[in-house]
């Protein structure tokens, strides 16, 4: 039956695998650390009301946290590289 | 009648619920906003991954065992997927699939998926521990748990 849907449709999603912009791999880590904040923010939530804004707090904190340790791995890389060549 | 009122009888059945659909234990116990949230929120992350990896290969032990345990933490959309992938015929090696994702889609995807299951396992933890407290999350309970010998010290 999938298979005379494929043929009929010639894209399905989720049987079909979507491309992703060049480009798009780094940007997809945001929507993922904002469901990581919403799903931890919710489990420390007496109601829905408490969370946009902790959940702001927490996606913030996720994302500079992140950029902090991009930035510290860029350095610790970039060192390396120049006493390896030296 | 005490049995009915029992916070242990709503475990299984909030328990079960978040397994199969995210956001429905916390939805059974009267939690419905977060419920909604989470249902949201888990099935965006897990259908992210689901379209950028494809089926086929994502949702599947014999591709990737360890990709599958994490995904199972969310077991509706696992089990589902999987007899789905069952059904999509295989290629050869030489031949690219049209149902199978390459880098770096691949790596997206199972990333996705896997953070996806993991975080229904953290819904379904919470979910029983509300069974148990009546809806209120258990970081409010180590709150006054922690709060209340420093009270008795207070008395003495």
């Amino acid at each position: 039956m999938i298979a005379a849907l494929d043929q009929l449709l010639g894209w399905i999603p989720f049987i079909h695998p979507a491309p992703l912009p060049p480009g798009a791999r780094l940007w997809m880590f945001l929507p993922l650390a904002a469901c990581v904040a919403t799903v931890y923010r919710v489990t420390r939530a007496k109601s829905a009301r408490e969370l946009p804004l902790a959940t702001l707090k927490t996606f913030v904190t996720i994302v500079a946290g992140m950029c902090l340790i991009a930035i510290a791995a860029y350095v610790i890389h970039a060192g390396v590289l120049h006493f390896s060549e030296g | 009648m005490a049995r009915k009122n029992d916070p242990l009888m709503k475990m299984a059945p909030a328990g079960i619920l978040a397994w199969i659909l995210p956001g429905a234990g916390h939805y059974f116990l009267g939690q419905r906003g977060l419920g909604i949230v989470l249902f949201v929120t888990i099935s965006f992350a897990y259908g992210v991954g689901l379209a950028v990896g494809g089926v086929k290969n994502s949702v599947n032990p014999r591709a990737n065992g360890w990709l599958f345990l994490a995904e199972m933490g969310v077991g509706g959309y696992t089990v589902l997927g999987y007899v789905v992938s069952e059904r999509l015929p295989d290629y050869g090696v030489k031949e690219p699939s049209p149902y199978v994702s390459y880098y770096p889609e691949s790596d997206v995807a199972q990333i996705y998926l896997a953070i996806g299951g993991l975080l229904n396992l953290l819904a379904i933890l919470d979910a029983l521990m509300r069974a148990q407290t009546g809806g209120a999350p258990v970081f409010y309970l180590e709150a006054e748990r922690s709060s209340q010998p420093k009270a008795e010290e207070t008395d003495q």
